[in-house]
């Protein structure tokens, strides 16, 4: 802890707040005042310069009827339920790098794992557009060889669903009803560079006493799992699980570049933070994207109070 | 005396299972580097390659003077209209182009030429050996790698490359420098009004980010820095105030209290203690915390998307959008441009590899 210090000392000190001077301006300007201004210009319809009117609680009423707004939670729905079970391939990989013995193996593996870090974000994304692609796509592709693609158009004729034709290729991006799969299939095989190394850290907190015990009491390399690995990077886990969700519920970088500002044909990739952007930066309702952002927050501050209050993790 | 040591009846079931063990993660890393992969092996193949052939590498070499006679002479001989130089890819299009025309399949891989000479030899095998030096080349001239995708890519990309080192460099010096003094005020003395201050910083790391984007712009646009890098290297030096100044709060307060005692006595300055003491003694955290930042730099698009406009001042996200929508389908010239952004953040891996994987690792779970 910091030294306590006394009134008299902290007078003939006081050029110590010039040190916090600069972070508090900046933090000032480009944090508070941007969500102050914020929560003000919701009360108004704003171009985003000097034309402003003041329509009350207008805004706030026209997002409770806004069914855009509320229809792209039901996306956000579908991606957090299938961002948990991704949440499972990373847990898998660290457990079996921490199990292998050869510390050497494990480092290099650890490398294998930060390797894709190197590549910026968005070339990945564009990379998995091209896999998405329906003539020239690596998916397809996989999936004309293995035969799923021909039991796909069969389900496709048993129930008339009209999507998966036999004499076109699957096109993942351009089809409504297509768009949350392509979103779940998304980064195949899931692997989150951050996660696996933060699973690791936990994982080395182990003694290996407790696996020699649990081997002498007869328990199977899954069990072991189950009962001693999960348990102590539970913390990991659920660490990693509230910031999935809350990246999840306010992320809309994806959808935006994958399919446009408009949320892709019939909006079906559109998600709330994506609505905002777009009432914002496309239809210039600077105001009323303000609004939508209010509720954003309100419900992200709501997730990130739960989670201090339950999920408290501990260092 | 020793006693003889017998297996352990266990040792060859371990023995698989460590090998499963292995299988395991090189199959996941297999699939975790496949884009990379893909955008490697895509990035030095012309396009009538790639739409041949989409998955494989294609052939690095080219074939030696004796193997391809008839086409190399036909090199030689050609040459470009308007410079009068030998131009590789107009032959191979005239070579290609023809063969198409007479109903000729070029093949894209080794194997491919292997079947259609094996089923030419099948069914009677007379004209095999007249035109397989002619058929070599032109199979090998079509797959050879293409290094000039990379002229392309260099050409496009570095000036976004240099926008984007430019603010990643400037954003990540000031994060770091601002933080570190907010951070030594923080953890040298409780200085009254210090507890409410750090809770006015903290507060923010809760907060969103997603409702500032609207009021931000406009707030850079009535400080008239639309269109700037300082915009964003100002935007990315606030928003890195909280955690970095929160790590490095704990690290501060991790050194011995001597140390500013000592230099205190010797008329130090609180600057000099802080360059003097501090630095130093957080070399390893501090190069970590700047390594996070530039990365964070340079996989922005969001604001620089909003931001710019000049296409001189883009970064390399918004560079790599453009070039998305600009050259759609040319998927060598896209993926050479991409594996080019990839470029700097690999130098700087391959020279901080460990502190990579232990700051990511302890950056990790304390945030």
């Amino acid at each position: 802890m910091a030294f306590p210090i006394t009134k008299a000392k902290a007078l003939r000190e006081w050029k110590l707040y010039y040190f916090v001077l600069p972070s508090l301006a900046l933090v000032l300007t480009f944090a508070y005042f941007p969500t102050i201004s914020a929560v003000y210009h919701s009360f108004f319809e704003w171009d985003g310069g000097s034309g402003k009117e003041y329509v009350g609680f207008g805004n706030y009423s026209k997002v409770i009827g806004d069914e855009t707004f509320w229809g792209s939670f039901m996306l956000i729905l579908i991606l957090i339920i299938a961002n948990l079970f991704k949440l499972i391939p990373s847990i898998f990989t660290a457990v079996m790098i921490h199990r292998i013995k050869s510390d050497r193996a494990q480092y290099w593996y650890r490398v294998g794992v930060v390797i894709p870090m190197i590549v910026p974000g968005i070339v990945v994304l564009f990379i998995w557009k091209f896999f998405f692609d329906p003539s020239y796509g690596l998916l397809n592709k996989v999936l004309d060889v293995t035969g799923i693609k021909s039991l796909l158009v069969g389900i496709d004729g048993l129930f008339g669903w009209n999507i998966f034709l036999a004499d076109a290729p699957i096109s993942w991006l351009s089809t409504p009803e297509l768009i949350a799969p392509a979103l779940v299939i998304w980064g195949f095989p899931w692997i989150g560079t951050v996660g696996v190394l933060i699973y690791l850290a936990g994982l080395q907190n182990i003694s290996k006493e407790l696996y020699e015990s649990s081997e002498l009491d007869g328990a199977n390399p899954f069990q072991q799992f189950l009962y001693i690995e999960f348990p102590l990077i539970m913390t990991q886990v659920r660490l990693s699980l509230v910031l999935m969700i809350i990246g999840t519920l306010q992320g809309f970088g994806q959808q935006f570049l994958l399919l446009g500002i408009n949320g892709g044909p019939a909006g079906a990739g559109m998600t709330p933070g994506l609505w905002m952007f777009n009432k914002a930066f496309n239809q210039g309702q600077f105001g009323y994207a303000c609004a939508l952002g209010m509720f954003l927050f309100v419900f992200i501050l709501a997730l990130t109070y739960i989670n201090n209050k339950y999920v408290r993790v501990d260092k | 005396m020793s006693l003889p040591t017998a297996p352990a009846p266990g040792r060859n079931k371990r023995l698989m299972n460590e090998v499963f063990k292995h299988l395991c993660v090189l199959g996941i890393m297999c699939f975790e580097i496949l884009p990379i992969y893909m955008m490697l092996q895509i990035s030095v193949k012309d396009n009538t390659t790639f739409i041949k052939n989409h998955f494989l590498p294609a052939n690095p070499w080219i074939p030696n003077e004796k193997e391809m006679k008839t086409g190399f002479q036909e090199r030689v001989a050609y040459k470009s209209e308007t410079t009068g130089e030998p131009v590789d890819e107009i032959l191979f299009g005239i070579i290609y182009d023809e063969k198409m025309k007479s109903g000729y399949q070029v093949p894209a891989t080794v194997a491919d030429l292997a079947v259609q000479l094996q089923d030419e030899a099948k069914a009677g095998g007379e004209e095999l050996t007249p035109f397989l030096y002619e058929r070599a080349w032109s199979f090998l001239s079509t797959s050879k790698w293409r290094w000039s995708n990379y002229n392309f890519g260099v050409k496009l990309i570095a000036p976004y490359v240099a926008n984007t080192v430019f603010i990643a460099v400037l954003s990540a010096v000031g994060t770091l420098f601002f933080s570190l003094m907010g951070a030594y005020f923080f953890a040298r003395y409780k200085m009254p009004g210090s507890t409410p201050l750090w809770m006015a910083f903290m507060f923010l790391m809760l907060m969103p980010g997603i409702a500032n984007i609207v009021t931000l712009f406009a707030l850079l646009k009535h400080l008239n820095l639309l269109n700037t890098l300082w915009a964003l290297i100002i935007v990315h030096t606030a928003g890195g105030q909280v955690f970095n100044m929160f790590v490095l709060r704990n690290f501060i307060e991790d050194i011995p209290k001597d140390l500013f005692e000592a230099a205190e006595m010797d008329g130090a300055s609180h600057f000099q203690q802080m360059m003097h003491i501090v630095v130093p003694m957080s070399g390893s955290i501090l190069g970590t915390l700047a390594i996070f930042l530039f990365i964070g730099s340079w996989n922005e698009y969001l604001l620089p998307l909003i931001v710019l406009d000049d296409q001189e001042l883009f970064t390399l996200g918004v560079g790599l959008i453009y070039l998305d929508g600009e050259y759609v389908k040319r998927w060598g010239l896209i993926m050479s441009a991409f594996f080019v952004a990839s470029i700097p953040l690999i130098i700087i891996f391959l020279f901080t590899m460990k502190l990579f994987i232990r700051g990511l690792a302890a950056g990790a779970v304390k945030g």
